[in-house]
Parts: structure tokens; C-alpha cells; sequence
């Protein structure tokens, strides 16, 4: 192994030490990691534009902004308390329509933002049905998962994944969305089969729940009516530019950005005060770990990998087992983006003597749904977790994972069967 | 080894920041919180309407059920100055004939809510009177738990404001708890 390669792969290995051990912040392990390649010119400088993907970074930054914005009109917390009443009080009602609504939100918003909106109404509500909470908040960040991995925007690795494989919104959509549609029925039977003694009420108290449930006024969490609506078309605009930017011949980061500046302009809101609240942190660690993996690619050891990888794997079939079920298990215990970072180049690389395109769907498959494995397999688990835990409602890792593999297994099982069905089997 | 609680709990401080707190704040502003979810102990409630107040929603009913007081009052209140105005004005022969109507609208308007009372089983009884509407109510209230009283109550034709400026006096002077409907 080559100096290089040797500097590289101990960056490398130093930063996901402290990323999983969290005993850096991970921005701070990435950055960190990012400036020793460059000072020790592993990676040269002018070669840095090809490896940290600003349409990846671009697009989260566009989203950011158009979630900071939406929120300052109360339109989550009115998504919230809308779905609270549909509910009508009914637990089984409460499981199924907050699963739906978090994963539909999640498929276009990103998943943290998300539960850290729906959670707490989802507390309430189980406060007030006097059920035990922990089904519901599982279901929860099962869905979450879930509606990430249904679009390209829908979760971090999805949107390396479509940048970096040029795959569109649309091929997100008719590849994954329909895994995400089935597994997400299917956890929240799980759900159900698993806790149905825990999520009933006694019949004399629903009315008495659904009367104080009832009581909550969507209206009462419009904090700006005009800004309210505004948000919405933006939002929609956006949706309808993803679906439409492969035809247009625009890149998803630019439909994010053109919505964000859009929304900005329109809105009137104060850039300062919305571009603070960006989570710089987050896209610092897209940068680093870019310019981190970047390094494996320069030295020639993602290239080595590959190859000793493509020596064992045969054909397509196995391809797609192997990179789905690895992904999972690894996304279940390390962050998923420095995972899928990684990666990339790996499948890209196995280019030459297979056929890539059913490999990305595998990936994006394990990347995300393998989060749902344990309590730190992904970052919306750890903030339920968090929040939950803040309320005084515990969820212990054990009790997480009893229930989260078998949740990923089932749902990476399915995903996979659909996948090999679609592009080997048929 | 790592203490894996203490080490979500780290990754949450991470992820969320400050953003938590934020979120919990504008929750707070419309959840109930839980002296709000207790049912007070209701004996009596006084139920104020006007030609102004409009249908007394269905929701009221459903809250004095739950409540469920030993004594249901309604009254229905008829501004005595505006009579007095019309005495005044027009002589007492107009003013007789305009009470005689208030009178009839009024006790159209106590037969209905008084039949809504009865369908929800609550012991009811109805009064109209002729009183000065902000005074009167201030008065009952010494020997009533809750008032019951549409944002509408005591407001002019034109409807010039979302809440009657009435109501606001009523709101600020009585020292028990206000139902506004």
C-alpha cells in the first residue's frame, strides 16, 4: 500500500472512529479529516470540484431554506393537529395516519425536521388516549425512514445517490416509491401485531378523548396566514419542478434553490435571519466527508476494492443481495451518509463488468431503510429517542432493536425481492 | 465501552440543537396543558344571549353536559335603554309594540336552545329581561360558576367588530370563568 493510500485510508478510518463513537461532533471529525488530506495535498486542490458534489449540498442548503421559511407560518404544527383530529381519538386511527403523514412528509421534507414537528403532537395525543407512547413514536420513525427512501429528496443518501448516478426524481419515484408505499404498510402491521395490547383505550373514555383532541384548533397554529399559503405553493411549485426537472434539463439542486429564493423574495423574510438558521453544520459534513472519500478515490484504493469486490460477486443477483443486506446492517450501526459516501464510488467503479443501474436502487434501499435497525442507525431515531426521553418516556436500545430489525429485515427483505424481480428475475 | 444511552443522548443534543426547544415553545401555545385538562366542578352556569349572539354552537352543549351543572340558566336580554329610546322618541304605543316583538323573538330564541338543553338532559330554566346588557350579566354572576356568552352578544347590526365590545367589559369585570362562544 502507497503512502497515499495509507494517509487516506487512516483518515478515513480516524474520522468514522469518532463519527460513531461521537466523541467529536461529526462535522467537526469531517472537517477535521478533510483539511489533513488537503494540507497533506493528498487530494490536490484543484481536483477538489470533483469530489465534493455541490448538487448534493446545493440541494439540501435550497431545502433548508424552504423548510425555515414554511415553519415560521405554523404549517407543520398545522399538519400536525390536523392529522391529530382526523384521528378522532381512535389509537389504531392515531398509528396508522401519523405513519402516513410522517412518511408522505418525509419523502419530501427532510426526516429529522419532520418527527422533530409531528413528535411532539404525537406525545400529546397519546398523553391524552392515556396509551403507552412507545408504539406510536416507533411507528413513527419507522415511517420517517420509510417516506425517505420513497424520493430522491427524501433522504440524504438518496440524494447523493441520484447526484452522483444521475438518476431523476422520476426514477426515484417509480423505483422506490412503491417499495416505500408496501414496506410501510407492512411496519406498521408489525407495529400493530406487536403492541396491539398497548395501543387500545377503554371504550367509556373515547368520547372524553376525542372531545379534548377535538378541541385543538388548527388555526390557532397559523402564526402567519400569508405566509402560510405562500409556503404551500412554493412547496408545491417544488414538487411539481422535481418531477419535471429531467425533462426540463434542470438539475433537482437548482429546482431547491430557485423554490428558496423564490420563497425568500416573496415571502419577504429576512435572509440573515433564515440563512442562520441553515444547518451549516450539516452541510460542512457533506463537504468534508466528499473531500474524506474523494481521497480513496484519488489513491487508487476504492479502485482496488472494487476490483477484489467484482472477484466474488458474479452477477447481478448477487450484487443487488449483497450491497442491499451490507448496507443495511452497516447503515443500522454507522451514519448512513459517510456509509453511502463511500459507497458510490465502490458501485461506480464495479461499472466495468456490471450493471450498475439495479445496484443504486440496492443501495439507496440499505442506506436508508437500514437505519430502522437500531436506536442510532439513523438521526430521526435518535431524535425521537432524544425528545422522548426528555418527556420522560423511555425507549432503551434493546427495546429499540427487538422491534427495528425486525422492522429493517422485513421491509429490506421486500425491497430487495421487488428490486431483483424488477431488473434480474423477470 | 460506551454507554449507549448517554451516547444518544449526545447525538440528540447534535442533531436537534436548539431547534427542540423552539418547536416545544409553539406547541405550548395551543396544547392544553394539564390544569387546562382537568374538569373544574361546575354547579351552575349562566347562558347570556341577544338577538345579536346568534345559534348557540353545538359544541356549548356538548361542554355542559360534560360539565354537567345542577343549574342551567338562560337568559335572554333585551337592552332597556334602546327601549327607553323608542318610549322617548316614538311614544309609548311604538315602544309597546317593539317590546311586544323582542319579547316574541326572544322566547323563540330560549324555546330552542331551552329544547337542545332538554336533549342533552340538563336541568334548565329561561328568563327574558329587559336590563342593561353589560350591568345585568356583571350582577348574575355573583350567584353563577361559569358564563356562557357569544363573542356576538350586545354587538350593533353592522357587526363592526369580531368581538362585541361588550363582551370585553363582561370578560374584564366578572371574576369567574368566561365561556365565549
Amino acid at each position: 500500500m502507497q503512502t497515499g493510500e495509507l494517509l487516506a485510508l487512516s483518515v478515513f478510518a480516524g474520522v468514522y472512529a469518532f463519527i460513531i463513537s461521537e466523541k467529536l461532533h461529526r462535522t467537526v471529525a469531517a472537517m477535521l479529516g478533510a483539511s489533513i488530506i488537503l494540507f497533506l495535498n493528498v487530494v490536490p486542490w484543484d481536483k477538489v470540484y470533483e469530489y465534493l458534489d455541490l448538487d448534493t449540498i446545493l440541494l439540501l442548503a435550497g431545502m433548508m431554506v424552504v423548510v425555515n421559511i414554511a415553519r415560521e407560518s405554523g404549517l407543520f404544527e398545522y399538519i400536525a393537529i390536523k392529522t391529530a383530529k382526523f384521528s378522532k381519538g381512535s389509537p389504531l386511527k392515531v398509528l396508522l395516519l401519523f405513519s402516513v403523514v410522517t412518511a408522505v412528509v418525509s419523502a419530501f421534507l427532510d426526516n429529522v425536521t419532520t418527527v422533530l414537528l409531528l413528535t411532539p403532537m404525537l406525545i400529546y395525543i397519546t398523553r391524552q388516549m392515556d396509551v403507552n407512547p412507545v408504539p406510536f413514536l416507533l411507528a413513527e420513525v419507522f415511517a420517517s425512514n420509510i417516506g425517505g427512501t420513497a424520493t430522491l429528496i427524501g433522504d440524504p443518501p438518496n440524494i447523493m445517490i441520484g447526484s452522483a448516478a444521475e438518476l431523476s426524481f422520476n426514477e426515484f419515484i417509480f423505483n422506490m416509491t412503491p417499495i416505500a408505499f408496501i414496506d410501510l404498510f407492512i411496519t406498521v402491521g408489525i407495529i400493530y401485531l406487536a403492541f396491539r395490547h398497548k395501543i387500545s383505550t377503554h371504550k367509556k373514555r373515547e368520547e372524553a378523548i376525542k372531545r379534548s383532541i377535538m378541541t385543538l384548533n388548527e388555526e390557532d397554529a397559523i402564526k402567519d396566514r400569508v405566509l402560510f399559503r405562500k409556503s404551500v405553493l412554493i412547496i408545491l411549485a417544488i414538487v411539481v419542478g422535481f418531477f419535471l426537472h429531467d425533462t426540463l434539463g434542470i438539475k433537482p439542486a437548482v429546482i431547491a434553490l430557485t423554490g428558496a429564493s423564490a420563497l425568500l423574495l416573496w415571502s419577504g423574510a429576512s435572509p440573515e435571519y433564515v440563512l442562520e438558521k441553515v444547518e451549516w453544520a450539516t452541510l460542512f459534513f457533506f463537504g468534508g466527508l466528499f473531500i474524506i472519500v474523494g481521497a480513496l478515490v484519488e489513491t487508487g484504493f476504492i479502485d482496488q476494492v472494487a476490483q477484489w469486490m467484482t472477484g466474488y460477486i458474479h452477477s447481478e443477483t448477487q450484487a443487488i443481495l449483497m450491497i442491499s443486506w451490507f448496507s443495511a446492517f452497516a447503515s443500522a450501526i454507522i451514519d448512513n451518509i459517510p456509509f453511502t459516501a463511500t459507497m458510490i464510488p465502490l458501485i461506480k467503479a464495479m461499472g466495468g463488468s456490471l450493471n450498475t443501474y439495479p445496484l443504486w436502487w440496492a443501495l439507496s434501499l440499505g442506506a436508508c431503510l437500514g437505519g430502522n435497525g437500531t436506536a442510532i442507525g439513523a438521526s430521526a431515531n435518535v431524535v425521537v429517542v432524544g425528545m422522548a426521553y426528555r418527556e420522560g418516556i423511555r425507549i432503551t436500545f434493546m427495546e429499540f432493536l427487538k422491534i427495528g430489525l425486525i422492522i429493517m429485515i422485513t421491509t429490506v427483505a421486500v425491497g430487495s425481492a421487488i428490486i431483483w424481480l424488477k431488473y434480474v428475475g423477470m | 465501552m460506551i454507554n449507549i444511552n448517554r451516547l444518544i443522548l449526545r447525538k440528540f443534543k447534535n442533531i436537534a440543537g436548539s431547534r427542540y426547544e423552539e418547536i416545544l415553545k409553539s406547541y405550548r401555545e395551543f396544547f392544553l396543558t394539564e390544569e387546562e385538562m382537568r374538569i373544574p366542578h361546575v354547579e351552575s352556569v349562566l347562558l347570556a344571549i341577544d338577538r345579536y349572539s346568534g345559534e348557540v354552537p353545538e359544541g356549548i352543549f356538548r361542554l355542559l353536559e360534560h360539565y354537567s351543572p345542577q343549574r342551567a340558566t338562560v337568559i335572554y336580554v333585551i337592552d332597556e335603554n334602546v327601549c327607553r329610546l323608542i318610549r322617548d322618541t316614538l311614544g309609548e304605543e311604538d315602544s309597546e309594540k317593539f317590546r311586544e316583538r323582542e319579547k316574541e323573538l326572544a322566547e323563540k330564541f330560549l324555546k330552542n336552545v331551552g329544547s337542545r338543553l332538554n336533549n342533552s338532559g340538563l336541568n334548565w330554566k329561561g328568563d327574558v329581561v329587559f336590563a342593561d346588557k353589560t350591568k345585568y350579566i356583571e350582577g348574575s354572576m355573583e350567584n353563577y360558576d361559569v358564563l356562557v356568552i357569544g363573542k356576538q352578544y350586545g354587538l350593533e347590526s353592522a357587526k363592526t367588530h369580531h368581538i362585541s365590545p361588550l363582551v370585553f367589559r363582561i370578560v374584564q369585570h366578572v371574576t369567574k370563568p368566561v365561556v365565549l362562544y
